[in-house]
């Protein structure tokens, strides 16, 4: 902010034994590296599991690889505008991000087109792109701009009310406008994470927490009980997560062929480009399954590492969210670890079958360009927040 | 304007949750890839191998000389694989010329989009070697084994024939199918999920295990020789049938089992001339079964006058009569109220017990059983194994068709003591006679006896009931016997510088009164110490139908060519 100084240090480099006055400007190359080793290793994976399908679609290998790494150069010139655009910038458009979220959801209307059976993607002239992903970024802005906004009174009941009445028609109109269950779940999460934070109480959260819970393993009880009652017709996906195998041949069949993936694995894994589920087995094998390729083209030992990696990114959101210079970066940032954290785990959920089958890609490692560009403006956003964490040496 | 403390403490909550539900993941890719690794990974390779079998050589059929009966040759199954194909016009062309097929089947199998498309199976190596020599991609050439029957129709009933998958479908073919089968190999190839197979992965093979070679009782030469006469016989006397089954009448091995007219092995599904002429309309299926029926074994018939050694045999065991008992005969017989016509109708006068025997006289018969009665016949029946299957090692071996003992009166005895109003298979009539003459020790007729492979031999054991006649009986059953061929109606049985033992019968089929005849004569040699036992039966023969005139010759002749043989052969 002040003075504009361009002297960027690795925290390490910050000795203790410097009893200097002189602050130096934060820079995590932690962060950068672990992004750029994600999005690098994606860009091998997506190959990796795609060739096969584009050989057989386009009769072009790359033809995955190709629009992927498109989106991935156009998300590195997004990390860079975004680290460059101070944040505060963005406090100043108030609430308009909110309305602009409405705006995209209602695009959906005139301007929206089909793709695999469900009306997501808004095209505009020579650009496509899924609704969902600007709305994500937006609701992280808006919320984090009302908190810092109203951050005097922000444990008072009615701003709570309002900050609630505000965000819930959104993750409404993604379900039923967009037709999209995942993301409006991601948004939600977005949402209540960053309510959670911003207030103060721990009390009504747990309760919340609890009676929501409850509230889901009900629901499954009772889809299990009905059926046994009426035959299963009602929440098929539930009841193939619970048996996958009497599934196989319908809703279970995506899932039983990631558990083959994942499984045939093993430790060790069968080698770089070796797998055979992506070979029309699986579908979605570059896409919302390609955690299951990794694990079987690479083993145990891949799977972990990407989940490492993911929670040292995590971990140093958790870092810079903390060490904020105002509420505002704070907010924004806790709204992007949301956002990674609830994808990276529901993605891998899915994919282990620890939970129902719902389409969630993997950040930065999946194929999709709407996805990867906005992530990437996410990750430059939380650069330029870090970017204005002092580091002073006492 | 700065994070509060309650701000960052929830931060780093947040944090700490997220990273603890990931450890969670990562706890749940342990299971998944460690514990559960080897579950999943067998159901994916399950689904990710397309296998093709390999076929075993089935195991060969020998006589007991070593001969080949049952062959395999290689024969070839032409395929297609579609991916592979370049130029389709060109294949189908040239399958319809090698093959001889038309252009519309064949069109339709090589445009039909699938991993593997047959086209034809059982072709000739030929011309299979001809295809291949034309070296078109996507067109497969597999070698296979056919059945093949270098006697064709030697022995058909008894051999049998295989199907299209190499299995036994009737005779020792699927007796001992477990045993000849051997162990399909298979080629395991990798394929994506539209079956497409992956070069990169290769294919992993499991090598077949051939069948086990069958060695038989059968002796070509025997077997071939029965079956001229057996065809002689059919041809001069116009019969429905003629069987000849000769045996080893001390353990059982049978040397030869003809059923005249028999079919070719080579293409069972075709009727052969004789059978095309028999069989006229008809459904396919029950005249090619019809063909296939194995009557030795498979068929019932009133035995008539050959079953008075059974008779003979109860009474001189029970002691009601001797050899030298005498009895009058006055042409017939008063049971009740019943007359009962000795075939002689003018009477054969006084007569001992075995001339009784070698005129085949109905009253002398009726007589023995009557002293007997019904509970003491019926017991030797049973004693004898008549009531019971022989246990011979073919499918389909018949029941004996006989009174329930509380059923039977004076009237039924009677008949039965000549061989009427009941019906056993031939091949039990010459089993029970084996046993009434080798001392008394039933026997178990059987063809195979060892089974010979790579996991080594099996040598196969038939159960052998002694003592079902004394000693004593069966001696005097082979004299009485003997005395029937040299003395009495079985004459024409008589062998040059052999002592023959046998018992002709000719009984009329039912309905009574047809006019039509079965003539049979079982034979023995040599009488004092039998090695072999045949039976030869004559079913409605136009023209002379009595079994001394027609059946007792074909086994004369038998006896003739095969007993120096089996003098020099030395099979016991």
């Amino acid at each position: 902010m002040q003075n504009n100084i361009r002297q960027f240090r690795p925290k390490q480099t910050t000795s203790q034994e410097q009893p200097s006055k002189k602050e130096i400007f934060y820079f995590d190359y932690t962060f950068l590296l672990v992004l750029i080793l994600l999005v690098g290793f994606g860009v091998i994976m997506v190959y990796s599991a795609s060739y096969y399908e584009a050989m057989q679609k386009f009769g072009d290998a790359s033809y995955y690889l190709n629009k992927h790494l498109f989106a991935c150069a156009v998300g590195f010139v997004g990390v860079f505008f975004a680290y460059k655009i101070p944040y505060q910038i963005y406090r100043k458009l108030g609430f308009l991000p909110l309305l602009a979220c409405i705006a995209v959801i209602l695009m959906i209307i005139p301007f929206g087109f089909e793709a695999n059976g469900a009306r997501r993607w808004i095209r505009l002239g020579p650009i496509s792109f899924q609704a969902a992903e600007p709305v994500k970024l937006g609701m992280i802005i808006f919320l984090a701009n009302f908190v810092f906004r109203y951050r005097k009174r922000i444990n008072q009941f009615k701003i709570i009310a309002i900050m609630i009445g505000l965000t819930l028609p959104i993750f409404l109109m993604v379900y039923k406008i967009t037709d999209n269950l995942s993301s409006a779940i991601i948004i939600f999460a977005i949402c209540v994470a960053m309510i959670f934070v911003a207030t103060k109480n721990y009390k009504w959260w747990i309760t919340l927490g609890t009676v929501g819970v409850a509230g889901v393993a009900g629901i499954v009880w009772y889809i299990v009980q009905s059926a046994a009652s009426d035959g299963g017709f009602r929440s098929e996906r539930i009841l193939a997560w619970l048996d996958l195998e009497k599934y196989a041949s319908g809703k279970g069949y995506q899932t039983l062929q990631a558990m083959y993936a994942i499984g045939s694995g093993g430790i060790w894994g069968k080698g770089l480009c070796q797998s055979i589920q992506k070979l029309n087995f699986l579908p979605e094998a570059q896409n919302d399954m390609i955690f299951s390729i990794i694990c079987e083209e690479l083993g145990l030992f891949g799977g972990i590492a990407v989940i490492l990696l993911f929670m040292i990114l995590i971990w140093r959101m958790v870092i810079i969210a903390t060490h904020a210079v105002d509420m505002h970066g704070a907010m924004i940032v806790v709204g992007v670890i949301a956002h990674i954290a609830v994808q990276v785990i529901l993605n891998i959920a899915v994919v282990t079958n620890t939970i129902p089958n719902t389409g969630i890609s993997l950040p930065f490692i999946s194929y999709g360009g709407t996805s990867i560009c906005f992530l990437m403006f996410e990750m430059g956003v939380v650069m330029n927040v870090a970017r204005g964490i002092k580091i002073t040496n006492y | 304007m700065f994070v509060r403390i309650y701000q960052k403490k929830k931060i780093l909550f947040l944090g700490v949750g997220s990273l603890i539900l990931l450890l969670g993941l990562f706890g749940r890719l342990m299971y998944l890839m460690i514990v559960k690794s080897d579950y999943y990974a067998q159901m994916a390779q399950e689904l990710h191998e397309r296998e093709r079998d390999i076929k075993a050589a089935r195991g060969r059929i020998l006589d007991r000389n070593g001969i080949v009966l049952a062959d395999n040759k290689t024969v070839c199954t032409i395929s297609v694989i579609y991916s592979q194909m370049e130029d389709r016009e060109a294949v189908i062309d040239m399958l319809c010329k090698e093959l001889d097929l038309t252009e519309e089947y064949v069109r339709k199998r090589v445009e039909k989009y699938s991993s593997r498309e047959r086209i034809k199976s059982n072709v000739d190596k030929e011309i299979g070697d001809r295809i291949r020599a034309y070296d078109m991609p996507g067109v497969k050439v597999d070698e296979d084994y056919k059945r093949y029957y270098p006697y064709s129709m030697l022995a058909s009933k008894v051999l049998g024939f295989t199907g299209s998958d190499n299995q036994g479908i009737i005779g020792l073919e699927v007796m001992y199918e477990d045993y000849l089968s051997g162990t399909p190999g298979k080629i395991l190839t990798v394929t994506d999920a539209k079956g497409i197979e992956l070069q990169r992965e290769g294919e992993r093979r499991e090598e077949p295990i051939a069948g086990q070679d069958l060695t038989i009782s059968l002796d070509l030469n025997i077997q071939n020789y029965a079956m001229q006469l057996a065809s002689q016989a059919y041809e001069t006397k116009e019969a429905e049938n003629v069987m000849i089954l000769v045996m080893n009448p001390q353990n059982g091995e049978i040397y030869a089992c003809v059923n005249w007219p028999e079919f070719d092995l080579n293409n069972p599904y075709e009727l052969t001339d004789v059978w095309s002429t028999k069989l006229t309309g008809g459904n396919t299926q029950d005249n090619l079964n019809k063909m296939w029926r194995n009557g030795s074994i498979n068929d019932t018939y009133e035995p008539g006058s050959t079953f008075k050694i059974i008779t003979a045999a109860a009474g001189l065991e029970e002691g009601v009569v001797t050899p030298e008992d005498t009895f009058s005969c006055p042409g017939f017989i008063m049971v009740e109220d019943r007359r009962i016509r000795c075939h002689k109708t003018t009477g054969h006068g006084a007569e001992t017990f075995v001339q009784g025997t070698q005129n085949s006289c109905n009253p002398v018969f009726i007589t023995v059983g009557m002293r007997l009665g019904v509970e003491k016949y019926y017991s030797y029946f049973e004693q004898f194994g008549l009531k019971n299957k022989t246990g011979i090692d073919l499918p389909g071996e018949s029941r004996t068709i006989v009174h329930r003992m509380e059923n039977m009166g004076p009237v039924e005895l009677a008949t039965m003591s000549f061989g009427q109003s009941f019906q056993i298979t031939p091949i039990q009539l010459l089993t029970t006679v084996s046993s009434i003459i080798n001392g008394g020790n039933r026997v178990t007729p059987h063809l195979a006896l060892k089974s010979e492979g790579a996991e080594g031999v099996t040598v196969f054991e038939y159960p052998v009931t002694e003592g079902i006649v004394s000693e004593e009986t069966s001696a005097t059953m082979r004299d009485i016997l003997e005395s029937v061929v040299s003395e009495g109606g079985g004459k024409n049985g008589r062998v040059e510088g052999y002592l023959v033992g046998g018992k002709t019968a000719t009984s009329q089929t039912l309905p009574r009164g047809n006019g039509k005849y079965i003539a049979s004569f079982i034979g023995f040699a040599p009488a004092d110490d039998p090695e072999v036992i045949a039976l030869a039966i004559i079913t409605h023969p136009k023209g002379v139908y009595y079994g001394g005139q027609i059946a007792a010759p074909i086994v004369r002749q038998l006896f003739e060519n095969i007993l120096p043989y089996l003098e020099e052969k030395e099979y016991n």
